[in-house]
């Protein structure tokens, strides 16, 4: 698979199609990988794809294609992001091709815990999950540990927007229902969840790192970095905290598509993807439209149609 | 002075006996996150993970602090400063690392004056008990930018896991006086050969010292490895906020009417406000100049400012970095042979 990515990256940079490709290269240690520009064939032999690659790189995607065309090496998850930066207009549809890649699921790195970091040598996938190799042997770890929740209740096939396919989704079997983390939460009552988000907010540092790491938060400005008209200033107490995730969380209404990546950069553990999910089921019930599927359709929430629901009464 | 031992369990107690002088502030890991925070019961003590995730700053530098509370009245304002610490505090099990870094927070805090009255308070107002590193995580070099893991600094005490027991080494005439409790005893020949072993062996599976500050003389302005990270940093304070040395503050208001506070939060030169002037002008209007000034402030304009590096080797900004910019391989790149002018 490695050699089909990167024999077609090269063929796509020689050929002029595009100045870079977005991929994955090695990280700093075999257990992580690091977001790669490849903009010549040297570059694109650096290209790889493991259970490491978990990045979701369209993050990248707004800036990239100011240089001019764009490949982005994409999962079915990334992929959704792509739909909805050309849904909004971030980027043209000309200026990117996605590289979409098989994907049995990605590394949770949780799933290392019991290995000793220093010694691993390798990440592969096994059939039912991966294999680590060591300097003092293998560990199989099975899915249900060793890939992230998202992965787990992963029903996608290919792509809408899939230019280059590098093969075949493999079939899939989701073990986790999607809404499962969901359904939880909505057990709790109101107040509940107040003092479920209270105590997640109280830890939060405001490093913006989910934010910036959010392929739909590309607002040139933020609202919460405004100083002019300042909504809410950068103490991080609870109050001011849950003002900028719940304010966040509902900018995505309708945009996020769960690629978890607030939560994977997050430091301090905040169950971030949680609030967007929550937020997905809520705008599908209501407008009957999951984001990420649809490049040609509107914004959902920029935009207003006479069957959406009215929730307030006749009189 | 006389190095001594403690048994594990008698931990706990000896933590309760001092309760009444100190606040004891230990790790603590909810929800798999692991945090210095105050404790009452030392059972929910957690010195696992090395190191914490955000370290023993966030007890001298705090991330949100208020400066003063303030009332208008007329043309004239009362303003009340903060209560200053009313107890002293205890930190149980600092890593050498993050002790090592107030150092250099002290250097900038003290630079000019007014010196930073509230941040030498907690200074002057708080012990710290350290612990060795057993287990160094892959992200650990504290041993290439110095030698306090064997030699540390702003510690009161230092503790070395032995298994059953704590080898304990009081460093400051306040550490004598928390080792004078019952619960120590004096440690054999024995227990100080197993420490000496122990400690070598730990320190020989990391890196080798390397002089960083030396080799910063010759950073490239124009190298062109700040483009390649500007384009894959994603902008956040992660880093920052995760770091020992790091302890750049914003100051803001929260006012309603006539009353109101002025208060000081973390912030960090990663955020692309940070440099931003009043008339509009950002000398570091984007990425490259603020991945490059990261780099070249920890390893280049703090040895030649404070004599000092601003890294203590902590690795925090390794493991939390969501897109794996490893700044030893940063300094490693720009630091490389070819690099290095004649």
């Amino acid at each position: 698979m490695e050699k089909e990515l990167r024999d077609k990256a090269r063929e796509l940079l020689e050929s002029g199609q595009v100045g870079t490709v977005i991929g994955y290269e090695a990280g700093s240690a075999p257990f992580k990988c690091a977001p790669l520009y490849a903009r010549t064939p040297e570059e694109a032999e650096r290209l790889v794809w493991n259970p490491t690659c978990v990045n979701n790189l369209a993050v990248y995607l707004p800036q990239a294609v100011k240089q001019g065309p764009v490949a982005v090496v994409v999962k079915p998850c990334d992929a959704k992001s792509v739909v909805e930066l050309l849904k909004e207009n971030q980027v043209e549809r000309d200026d990117v091709k996605t590289i979409v890649v098989p994907c049995p699921g990605v590394l949770n790195l949780d799933a290392l815990a019991d290995v000793d970091l220093s010694d691993v040598r390798s990440v592969e996938w096994t059939d039912d999950g991966i294999k680590v190799t060591t300097g003092s042997g293998e560990v199989s770890i099975p899915k249900e540990k060793a890939f992230l929740p998202k992965c787990l209740s992963c029903a996608l096939g290919d792509p809408e927007i899939a230019d280059i396919k590098l093969g075949e989704q493999p079939v899939r079997t989701p073990v986790v229902d999607s809404k499962m983390s969901v359904e939880e939460y909505e057990k709790l009552s109101p107040l509940e969840r107040r003092e479920f988000w209270a105590k997640h907010f109280a830890k939060c540092i405001r490093c913006y790192a989910c934010r910036q790491a959010c392929p739909g938060c590309y607002c040139k400005e933020c609202f919460a970095d405004k100083l002019g008209q300042m909504w809410v200033t950068r103490s991080t107490d609870p109050t001011t905290n849950w003002f900028f995730h719940m304010t966040r969380a509902m900018h995505l209404a309708g945009r996020c598509i769960g690629c978890g990546e607030c939560e994977r950069a997050c430091p301090m553990g905040i169950p971030l993807s949680l609030l967007g999910k929550k937020l997905e089921m809520e705008v599908e019930d209501m407008f009957e439209t999951r984001p990420g599927e649809d490049a040609e359709a509107l914004p959902v929430l920029g935009s207003w149609k006479a069957e959406d629901p009215d929730p307030c009464p006749e009189e | 002075m006389e190095s001594k031992v403690i048994s594990k369990q008698d931990i706990a107690p000896w933590l309760k006996g001092l309760a009444e002088k100190y606040d004891v502030i230990a790790p603590v890991t909810e929800d798999g996150v692991t945090r210095f925070k105050p404790v009452d019961d030392p059972s929910a003590i957690d010195l696992g993970p090395t190191p914490a995730k955000s370290g023993i700053r966030e007890h001298f530098t705090p991330e949100t602090e208020t400066l003063f509370d303030y009332k208008l009245e007329g043309l004239s304002a009362e303003v009340t400063p903060p209560e200053g610490i009313k107890k002293d505090r205890l930190i149980f099990g600092a890593r050498a690392c993050d002790a090592a870094a107030l150092r250099y927070v002290d250097a900038v805090y003290s630079n000019v004056e007014p010196v930073d009255t509230p941040y030498f308070d907690r200074r002057e107002h708080t012990a710290i008990v350290g612990l060795f590193c057993n287990k160094p995580s892959w992200t650990c070099f504290c041993t290439e930018v110095g030698d306090f893991m064997m030699n540390p600094i702003n510690m009161d005490v230092y503790l070395t896991d032995l298994g059953e027991k704590y080898y304990a080494e009081a460093l400051t005439p306040k550490g004598e006086e928390l080792l004078g409790s019952s619960q120590f005893q004096p440690a054999t020949g024995a227990d100080k050969q197993a420490v000496e072993a122990h400690r070598e062996s730990v320190q020989a599976k990391l890196p080798k010292p390397v002089d960083h500050a030396k080799a910063s003389e010759s950073y490239d302005w124009d190298d062109p490895i700040w483009q390649k990270l500007a384009e894959v940093c994603l902008g956040c304070g992660a880093c920052s906020f995760l770091c020992p040395t790091c302890h750049c503050f914003d100051i803001m208001e929260c006012a309603k009417g006539k009353k109101g506070s002025r208060f000081r939060c973390w912030d960090t030169c990663q955020f692309d406000k940070f440099t931003l002037m009043g008339h509009g002008h950002n000398p570091r209007p984007s990425r490259v100049e603020r991945t490059r000034q990261r780099v070249f402030h920890k390893f280049k304009y703090s040895p030649e400012r404070y004599g000092m590096l601003g890294c203590v080797g902590c690795g925090r900004c390794v493991a939390v970095c969501p897109v794996n910019i490893d700044i030893r391989k940063v300094i490693q790149e720009i630091e490389s042979e070819d690099k290095v002018s004649a």
